[in-house]
């Protein structure tokens, strides 16, 4: 690719078109070995389940490369297809980072139940995903990762990290290009961010609702209207909307339209 | 355990700062966080990696890193007050609302966490884990002292190389009674009665410095520190969230609350009659 | 993070409802990450039609007044209120006559058409672009935010009370994913012959 070694403002012509001058020393190209890939991933979790959701388009610029790019994928399961796996992790950013990241994290987990004989616990995948990142600290993945299981007491949990590996669990994350535009749309809906309750009182009196789990339908719910929304005003988001349902029965695969606009 | 300790032990002179991929396979397995890092395959990677992720420097840079904010601590007679912002920003972006800046070392030692929160995050719990190393060879408790230059001297092997943070370590031990440690990634390690870090340093500092004494009591002490950050995240945009509380005593760490700030604020300002630059007339 | 349209921060937005629109804004000033007053409104009132301003303060005033100047010489002239639709190309106009070196600001009018009560809105980009939308128009550091949101809360046909809700809920939890916005909000509802202003009770942080 020809976008491999320019830089990233300049999207045409050649990287090497400075003139060197005769007194020059040897001079180091440009190095960028960035695409963003754009897309946005999210992922909710409730009482006894997560949800990871991500759209399904890969562009590079104003090009869309292709309308079926995965972006959430199984970790440690069974076989080429990784039956039975519990833990999904969704990447966004460079496709291939979160590819590689993939991989490797993938192949973690497995050793770690060959070698343990069990299972890895969320918990610790997650971690492990957090050292994966920091290990490239110099030579960061670029991607923002979110890692979606159950955890030990069968309640939903979703870790969410920087590309260099700072790691946070929480109710609800979103990542990628349009994250600015539906992470306060979750704040609003699933945490229920400035809403009070009516008629507890006047002004400062007003009491604010206090955040409880959502059932799964609300939250699929309002996973497809973020992803219709998102689609509307962000270019690089749409095509296919994939969602993964984790419960303790396993996790669900559902693939729904999204404008392909 | 021996077997384990001199794995760890391995000086840092005889490793190097690239890995193969056998080498990151045996990493792999490895219980321990690792020193090995992978660097771009250029000459100047620091340049390199500053335009990559600085977005002071480079605005427009594709890598945001979350960045911590304003974080406190002062030692006084009852012990260590420890208090933090939780938000994360990247660029004006509220990346997040509810970051844990206090990172808990062990059962009396505690850091705090300003500037990246990986590099916070990452070291502080290898510190955690050196700490632990410390204990098993010597039979005892790390000092501050000594924790606090483990954490020095590694960042400072590190320096130039781009990280960012500005911790603070607090821990009472009886060899030194209440003890508080300013380490930050120039390498610069202080000791000290009070520090604000971070961004909203300066609004915090004006509080703190206002009304410090030695010999405030617990409750005029953990009533100081939440006003301070409370001040700080009124007045900077980039900090903000949940006030997280430590009291550092003798016997170990206590938390006291990781609250939003919010409710605090206007029962400061309408019980209290403070911040009188905000209205509430809500007409 | 030197861009001129985010130094001060500030987030606005205006919404098409039934025989009613709204507009509304945030209260913050700053100067960088230091916030230098929480009561700085950015929507003025000209007669009966309301225009938000975001972007770099000191043109805030500077459009805000020469506007308000035009639109009285306008009223002066013609003897009657200015509509809408003809602020929106007072506005346009008055923007590209500064084409090349242009008022770092992004407007956002809300009014009733005066002959039929249509609900009318628009918005612009600061060298007078007219964007006509039938539904929502947002401006200022806090925009991606508000798009999501508004794209998420708002429906067709929305009654006055309705649409204050929506956009209350709307602007409040956007700008507090803005560093550079919040701290209290003004919202406004204009109907035929009635204009509610109420003000929001924001994060301080």
């Amino acid at each position: 690719m020809a976008g491999m070694f320019a830089g990233p403002q300049e999207m045409m012509g050649y990287s090497f078109n400075t003139a060197p001058t005769s007194a020059s020393e040897p001079r180091q190209h440009s190095f960028y070995p960035y695409t963003d890939n754009g897309g946005s991933t999210l992922g909710i979790s409730g009482a006894d389940f997560t949800i990871m959701a991500g759209d399904t388009r890969s562009t590079s610029g104003y090009s869309i490369n292709s309308r079926h790019v995965p972006k959430l994928f199984l970790i440690g399961g069974e076989g080429p297809k990784n039956k039975g796996a519990r833990i999904v992790l969704s990447v966004v950013g460079f496709a291939a980072d979160g590819d590689a990241l993939k991989e490797k994290l993938d192949k973690e987990v497995k050793m770690y139940k060959y070698q343990h004989g069990k299972p890895m616990t969320v918990s610790a995948c997650a971690q492990r995903l957090s050292h994966i990142l920091y290990n490239k600290r110099f030579f960061p993945y670029y991607v923002h990762a979110i890692l979606g299981g159950i955890d030990e007491e069968g309640k939903g949990a979703l870790y969410s990290y920087d590309p260099v590996g700072s790691y946070e669990r929480e109710q609800c994350r979103a990542a990628g290009a349009a994250s600015s535009l539906i992470m306060p749309f979750l704040d609003n809906q699933v945490n229920f961010k400035n809403h009070h309750i009516p008629g507890s009182g006047e002004g400062h009196d007003l009491k604010p609702v206090v955040a409880t789990p959502l059932p799964k339908e609300t939250v699929i719910e309002l996973v497809r209207d973020a992803f219709t929304s998102a689609v509307e005003r962000h270019i690089e988001v749409g095509d296919g909307l994939q969602m993964m349902i984790l419960t303790k029965d396993g996790v669900e695969e559902q693939l729904l339209p999204l404008k392909k606009d | 355990m021996d077997a384990l300790v001199s794995q760890l032990e391995t000086p840092r002179s005889q490793q190097e700062l690239y890995n193969s991929e056998e080498e990151q396979e045996q990493l792999a397995l490895s219980l321990s966080p690792s020193l090995k890092f992978a660097l771009p395959p250029i000459a100047q990677s620091q340049a390199w990696l500053r335009a990559m992720t600085d977005d002071y420097s480079n605005p427009n840079c594709p890598i945001k890193i979350a960045h911590g904010t304003t974080t406190l601590a002062f030692r006084f007679q009852g012990g260590i007050i420890v208090c933090t912002d939780s938000r994360a920003t990247a660029g004006n972006w509220i990346a997040s609302q509810t970051v844990k800046k206090v990172i808990e070392i062990n059962s009396s030692l505690l850091g705090t966490m300003a500037g990246g929160a990986a590099d916070c995050q990452y070291w502080l719990a290898y510190l955690g884990m050196q700490c632990r190393l410390h204990e098993l060879r010597s039979k005892r408790r790390i000092t501050v002292a000594a924790a606090s230059k483990i954490l020095a001297n590694l960042v400072y092997s590190y320096k130039g190389m781009g990280l960012s943070m500005g911790t603070m370590c607090a821990g009472v031990t009886p060899q030194e009674g209440p003890a508080l440690y300013y380490i930050d990634s120039d390498g610069t390690r202080l000791a000290g009665n009070l520090f604000c870090v971070g961004s909203g340093q300066t609004f915090a500092y004006g509080v703190l410095d206002a009304e410090y004494r030695y010999d405030l009591t617990d409750e005029e002490a953990l009533e100081l520190g939440r006003r301070s950050i409370l001040a700080a995240m009124h007045r900077d945009a980039y900090s903000g969230g949940f006030i997280n509380l430590y009291h550092v005593k003798e016997s170990g760490w206590v938390k006291h609350g990781f609250n939003d700030m919010n409710p605090i604020f206007w029962k400061t300002k309408l019980g209290k009659g403070e911040f009188s630059n905000v209205t509430a007339d809500l007409n | 993070m030197s861009s001129p349209f985010s130094i001060n921060g500030g987030a606005a937005v205006a919404m098409v409802g039934k025989d009613c629109v709204a507009i509304a804004c945030d209260l913050r000033l700053g100067l960088q990450s230091l916030t230098v007053s929480n009561n700085y409104p950015k929507i003025f009132p000209y007669g009966d039609v309301y225009l938000g301003l975001t972007g770099l303060a000191t043109d805030i005033s500077t459009v805000s007044d020469l506007l308000r100047y035009k639109v009285n010489m306008y009223r002066l002239r013609e003897e009657r209120a200015i509509s809408p639709q003809t602020l929106a190309n007072l506005v346009s106009s008055s923007l590209y006559e500064r084409r090349f070196g242009p008022y770092f600001v992004s407007p956002v009018i809300a009014g009733l058409n005066h002959k039929d009560g249509k609900p009318f809105i628009c918005g612009f980009d600061s060298i007078g672009c007219i964007d006509f939308a039938k539904d929502f128009i947002v401006s200022g550091t806090a925009s991606d935010q508000l798009f999501g949101m508004c794209e998420g809360l708002w429906e067709p046909d929305l009654g006055p009370d309705e649409l204050f809700e929506t956009i209350s809920q709307a602007l409040l939890s956007a700008v507090d994913r803005d560093a550079l916005s919040g701290w209290g909000a003004h919202v406004y509802i204009i109907e035929k012959d009635k204009v509610t202003k109420r003000l929001l009770k924001g994060r301080q942080d």
